[in-house]
């Protein structure tokens, strides 16, 4: 009994340990943009349409080219917060837009460090990273 | 030999599969390119179904294709997809150009796609072959089916788009469609009426279509509507007495209506179809050339759900049906296709997956609206039941 009764503390603590690591993951991303879009910070709607590709260009009308993190945590935070979508949801969205002739796919980096490097040196360039990356020359934007 | 072909296809198919990028460079733009191609096998009690001998089981189920796009400017991209198919006695492995087109976007609520087009007509009249999007093997065959495909595919002309934020109630994406339709002469609608010495040479036809989706403000939920008004001419000739043989598609209306709920790993959808066409046929009768008139109320639809268990297993099922002349007896089986799919995807890796489906199929709709079930393909007469069942591997990068 003494045994049962320790296993399921232990199994609660390791899934209330789970569960505080995604949440705080949830929480850790900022959305970057090049230095050279006139904006500060971006709503929701329009964040999405850029990352759906209905949204062409920012509120300042700079051209917007979103790119995206292959997996880790920022890029689950990401789909789940702004996006609404899973995964595979997305995948299947942009795969639908490249064979019917109605897109690309955005670019797609391995890492927060190269998706920071490719926003600092591409005008209209939007990403997103983990709240923690170190983002030179890349402008960290509010969403409302 | 014929295996020989397959190989070959899916080989021309897979060959970028083997690649490490998706992208090379032409003149300093990226260009981005992808690849599908499915090998199914198919099997069915008793009659054979779209074009196949399925009634002794058939590999003869193969497709792919390859596509190329690239973003020229902030505001232009162009792209193009080859596709070729080789099911039953459909498509015979010819390489066709499925679409071709340049894009301009003047602003997210106002652009233009000229060339050869995808047509967007319900949920997935554009995506219809790329199998790898869908969790069926077959999409519901009343709306979508593989046999006429090229009925709907695509036209050659313009499309005008845009996407319109509507604040609190969502987006409002429209399309207005309008050009040629490409004949197909190795689908459905030939193999149709190919038949009794029957020819057919050709087949030209004019489009005009629209669309309007609405992303509903609720969470997951999308509505829509789309017209397509067709007309269309095949040519032909009968040669067993050198007589001409003209079937003119004098009005050809579809009205659709769908709709699809997204709720986490939940996909609902739901289409309804009304199909009013006219045709005019000229043939030699009894060493008498006359004129026949023939029209035509037809409804189709589907219910569908499926749920993505992990990222390896989804379940799936839907009900489709299809009624060939809404004005005669809806129960007589000349008169209707339903038809009751299971089905399971396995997504073997990001690029592989392998589906079984069952197919519960009710009724084989009459000779003169053929579709599913040829006369010309079942000698001996047609059964008023069918079950199938398709495996179907797909591959896609």
């Amino acid at each position: 009994m003494k045994f049962s009764l320790g296993y399921v503390r232990l199994c609660t603590a390791i899934l209330f340990s789970i569960g505080i690591g995604a949440y705080a993951g949830a929480a850790d991303v900022k959305i970057i943009v090049n230095d050279g879009a006139g904006i500060s910070a971006i709503s929701y709607d329009d964040l999405k349409s850029i990352f759906l590709l209905t949204k062409k260009s920012f509120s300042d009308g700079t051209h917007a080219e979103p790119v995206l993190t292959r997996g880790g945590v920022a890029h689950a935070a990401f789909l789940k917060r702004y996006l609404g979508k899973t995964e595979d949801g997305l995948t299947s969205y942009y795969r639908n837009a490249v064979f019917t002739g109605k897109g690309l796919t955005p670019k797609t980096l391995a890492s927060d460090a190269e998706v920071a490097a490719y926003v600092a040196k591409t005008k209209g360039a939007i990403g997103y990273v983990g709240s923690d990356a170190k983002t030179p020359g890349a402008k960290t934007i509010d969403t409302k | 030999m014929k295996l020989l072909k397959k190989i070959g296809l899916l080989l021309w198919a897979a060959v970028p599969a083997g690649l490490s990028a998706q992208q090379f460079n032409i003149a300093g733009h990226p260009v981005q390119f992808h690849a599908f191609g499915s090998q199914g096998f198919a099997y069915s009690d008793d009659n054979n179904y779209l074009t196949m001998p399925t009634s002794k089981g058939t590999f003869a189920f193969t497709e792919g294709g390859l596509t190329l796009g690239s973003q020229i400017t902030d505001k232009l991209r162009v792209g193009a997809q080859g596709y070729v198919r080789n099911i039953g006695q459909m498509g015979n492995g010819q390489l066709t150009l499925d679409w071709a087109s340049a894009d301009y976007s003047f602003r997210d609520w106002f652009g233009i796609r000229v060339g050869k087009v995808k047509t967007t007509l319900g949920l997935y009249n554009d995506s219809q072959d790329a199998e790898f999007l869908h969790p069926w093997a077959l999409l519901p065959q009343s709306t979508y089916p593989l046999d006429l495909r090229g009925e709907t595919i695509a036209h050659i002309g313009a499309d005008i788009y845009g996407d319109m934020q509507l604040k609190k109630v969502g987006h409002l994406a429209y399309t207005f469609s309008a050009g040629s339709v490409p004949g197909d002469l190795h689908g459905g609608y030939v193999h149709g009426l190919d038949k009794n010495n029957r020819h057919i040479y050709s087949i030209t036809g004019t489009m005009i279509g629209a669309d309007l989706r609405w992303t509903t403000p609720v969470k997951g939920l999308l509505a829509g509507a789309s017209l397509n008004w067709q007309t269309g001419d095949a040519h032909g000739v009968d040669a067993g007495d050198n007589t001409p043989y003209d079937r003119d598609v004098l009005k050809n209306d579809t009205v659709a209506f769908y709709t699809q709920y997204t709720l986490g790993n939940l996909r609902l959808d739901g289409e309804y179809r009304r199909n009013l066409r006219v045709t005019e046929t000229t043939s030699v009768d009894s060493g008498i050339l006359g004129t026949s008139t023939r029209d035509l109320d037809s409804r189709q639809g589907y219910v569908s759900a499926a749920y993505r268990i992990n990222k390896w297993i989804q379940l799936g099922a839907y009900h489709s049906r299809y009624y060939v002349d809404w004005k005669t007896i809806h129960s007589l089986p000349t008169n209707h296709i339903f038809d009751q799919v299971v089905t399971a995807r396995l997504d073997l890796n990001r690029y592989c997956d392998f589906k079984i489906e069952g197919h519960f199929i009710d009724g084989y709709a009459a000779s003169s609206a053929d579709r599913g079930f040829y006369s010309v393909d079942n000698p001996n007469g047609r059964q008023p039941n069918t079950r199938v069942l398709i495996l179907r591997l797909g591959f896609h990068l």
